[in-house]
């Protein structure tokens, strides 16, 4: 069979890869998505069972290091405080995402103007804003319109409900003046487009059996599959090539049988998140990169940034009914958004309160904060914690700093034998105490809203969900590895298109910025087709 | 052998340290760990999470030695107090085994069916009916919306 040629190969079939293939397929270019992972059976998805709660730590575990599947790769994340996250499937980590779907807000994009510190963005909120909308119509995106913190958006359906312990929490930043808002979120409270509506379930972070989350697998790619796009599963990449002309000329994979194969291609765009990125980047050397590919500037790989996160849980006397709702998707606050130098750090974090535990993870989180002991005591240090915690997280900005890095391990492979990334991450300082203020203020808030104890992790290690920052953008191709709109400086048929572009990280939850930056991409290269290589 | 995991003296002691662990509830509401069949549960997480297979061994052989070296029947000759003491004092010594009997046990107990209905949930999974959740009254947001624009441009 002769050696075809993609138009657009994307290698990466989650937030931003579906995104990007849904826009791009309105052209009828051959556009071919490689992703290491499979579909996912919705019918069996652990929500569907009763073990749901066990099967979260064990074969539905945010870490893949856990997991351990076939699809995984190991990173090793040992000298960071932060444990890196995340899920190989098609519609990646959004399978086990909480979709909460705030977007970035006006400043992030001009941190170094306003405040002096990390790098202002080659562009601006009013440029992704109506990618912001086009995304929140193709995701089903719930909320309450206007909140003072947003310019005003597109919110095409109603907020998930507060309930009970979402109402006790909002009467607690009430009492304090504070700001709180129905949360923006990727789940549908009616049904829409072919989604039937969320039912309350609460088994958001092991994904969504109703299809109401909004995982990829059930938003972009059923419209880009019929678009023409074609998908090909269990395929992983090892390396970009190149050829002589510092162009792209296709990528070298594993397919679902472990046999190599190439695929050749005119543009190749990478999607594969903020660790696996710059991972094949830094795997693709050759004579005219031996850095690493699109690498001359040194920065890929370098700035990795998390979102440091605080988890606190409150304690309170009454039933909550917490083990109803979305789990990750409730209340924003962002009272502390912006910089005031009176408190010691710069930039600011967001409050979003999560929901409380089902039965096994109440036992689980009880054990594991000591406040649940075993023998005659047991039931009655149960019967204090069951349905009655509510639980809160601060996510912090992480500042932009080139020792936080990605690289290859130089022994640790993954099941094809391409080398694993190692993770090198310390908290700054600004993080630090952040992460102090945020657990006082916190506390603040629990205790106004009636938790007669709180219980603090911070920093919370198993919360590297946010993986940014590893090829960031700019107008300097000294100081960044993709221009304006996503093309390598070194490489103009190389295009990036997920968290790694990120030039700041914001105090929110990244994928809805990830997506609306993949449509404007994909709108730009549309808009570029008869010049995308040139100047 | 459970499952061609556990022996049946092994499933035997599980079965009377389950019960220490979590006893029944004083107003019997609660049954003991030991009155379900946990013993298969223990076997199935032994067996996806085989690195607990060694902490397990060692957690269960020790107390078994030293249930031995107490009394000539062994562990199954003590009474419920001894047992007790005999896990609190191992536990004094060993960190690793608890930690992960606790997680076998506790996974187990409460997403059983007769744990779930006494704490007064419906012993169903989640999906596909979900829970009913009332409107909210989301007029309290009024002092928030009075403050005005709270984002920088």
């Amino acid at each position: 069979m002769a050696e075809t040629t993609a138009d657009v190969l994307i290698v990466g079939g989650g937030a931003a890869g579906a995104a990007l293939a849904w826009s791009l397929a309105e052209t009828r270019m051959n556009i071919v998505c490689l992703e290491q992972g499979d579909w996912v059976d919705h019918q069996t998805l652990p929500g569907l069972s009763t073990d749901w709660e066990v099967r979260q730590v064990g074969d539905f575990n945010f870490s893949p290091n856990v997991r351990g599947r076939r699809e995984d790769y190991p990173v090793d994340d040992s000298e960071s405080p932060i444990a890196v996250s995340m899920f190989n499937a098609v519609g990646g980590s959004t399978i086990l995402y909480a979709a909460h779907f705030p977007r970035f807000r006006p400043s992030d994009f001009r941190s170094r103007t306003l405040d002096g510190v990390g790098e202002d963005w080659p562009l601006d909120y009013r440029t992704l804003e109506p990618f912001y909308d086009l995304n929140a119509r193709m995701s089903g995106v719930s909320g309450l319109a206007g909140d003072p913190a947003y310019p005003p958006k597109e919110l095409p359906l109603p907020p998930v409900p507060l309930g009970k312990l979402g109402m006790t929490l909002a009467r607690g930043f009430d009492r304090l003046g504070w700001h709180w808002w129905p949360s923006d979120s990727a789940i549908v409270t009616r049904d829409y487009e072919g989604r039937a509506a969320c039912v309350n379930a609460g088994t958001c972070l092991v994904g969504c059996p109703q299809g109401a989350k909004a995982s990829t697998d059930v938003t972009y790619w059923p419209a880009a599959l019929r678009r023409g796009v074609t998908l090909r599963t269990r395929c992983r990449v090892r390396e970009i090539t190149v050829g002589a002309d510092d162009r792209v000329t296709g990528v070298i994979y594993y397919d679902a049988e472990g046999v190599e194969r190439r695929q050749r291609a005119e543009v190749v765009v990478l999607a594969c998140n903020g660790v696996g990125t710059p991972r094949l980047l830094l795997n693709s050397r050759s004579a005219r990169f031996p850095d690493g590919l699109a690498n001359r500037s040194g920065m890929v790989g370098k700035h990795l940034m998390f979102h440091p996160y605080a988890m606190l849980t409150g304690i309170f006397d009454e039933p909550l009914e917490g083990y109803k709702g979305p789990t990750g998707c409730c209340i924003m606050s962002q009272e502390f958004y912006d910089t005031d130098s009176a408190r010691g750090f710069v930039r600011g974090y967001s409050f979003e309160t999560l929901r409380g535990f089902g039965p096994v993870y109440t036992a689980l989180w009880g054990m594991n904060a000591g406040r649940l002991p075993w023998g005659p005591e047991h039931h009655a240090a149960y019967a204090q914690l069951f349905d009655r915690t509510a639980s809160m997280v601060a996510i912090c900005e992480d500042l932009p700093d080139p020792a936080n890095t990605v690289t290859l391990h130089p022994e640790l492979k993954d099941a094809d034998g391409i080398p694993a990334p190692k993770v090198t991450y310390r908290l700054s300082e600004n993080s630090v105490r952040m992460l102090d203020h945020a657990v006082a203020r916190g506390r603040e808030v629990l205790e106004a809203a009636g938790a007669k104890a709180v219980v603090v992790e911070s920093p919370l290690r198993l919360a590297g969900w946010h993986l940014m920052g590893t090829a960031r953008m700019g107008n300097d191709p000294a100081t960044s590895v993709v221009n304006a709109w996503g093309r390598c400086h070194d490489v103009r048929n190389l295009f990036i298109v997920d968290g790694s572009i990120f030039v700041t990280a914001a105090a929110v939850n990244p994928t809805n910025t990830i997506q609306a930056l993949a449509l404007y991409i994909a709108d730009t290269m549309k808009r570029r087709l008869a010049t995308l290589f040139d100047d | 052998m459970i499952d061609g995991v556990l022996s049946p003296e092994e499933t035997a002691m599980l079965r009377s340290l389950l019960d220490v662990v979590i006893p029944p509830s004083g107003d019997g509401r609660l049954p003991g760990a030991g009155e379900l069949d946990l013993a298969a549960h223990v076997a199935r997480l032994v067996q996806q999470m085989p690195m607990l297979r060694p902490v397990l061994d060692y957690g269960l052989g020790t107390l078994a030695q030293q249930a031995g070296a107490c009394r000539p029947g062994g562990w199954a000759a003590l009474s419920h107090e001894e047992r007790t003491a005999l896990l609190e004092e191992f536990t004094r010594s060993d960190q690793f085994f608890l930690p992960a009997f606790l997680f076998l046990v506790y996974s187990g107990y409460y997403q059983h069916p007769r744990v779930v209905a006494a704490l007064g949930l419906e012993a169903r999974p989640p999906h596909p009916q979900g829970y009913a959740m009332a409107p909210d009254d989301l007029s309290l947001l009024q002092r928030v919306r009075a403050r005005g624009r709270l984002y920088r441009e």
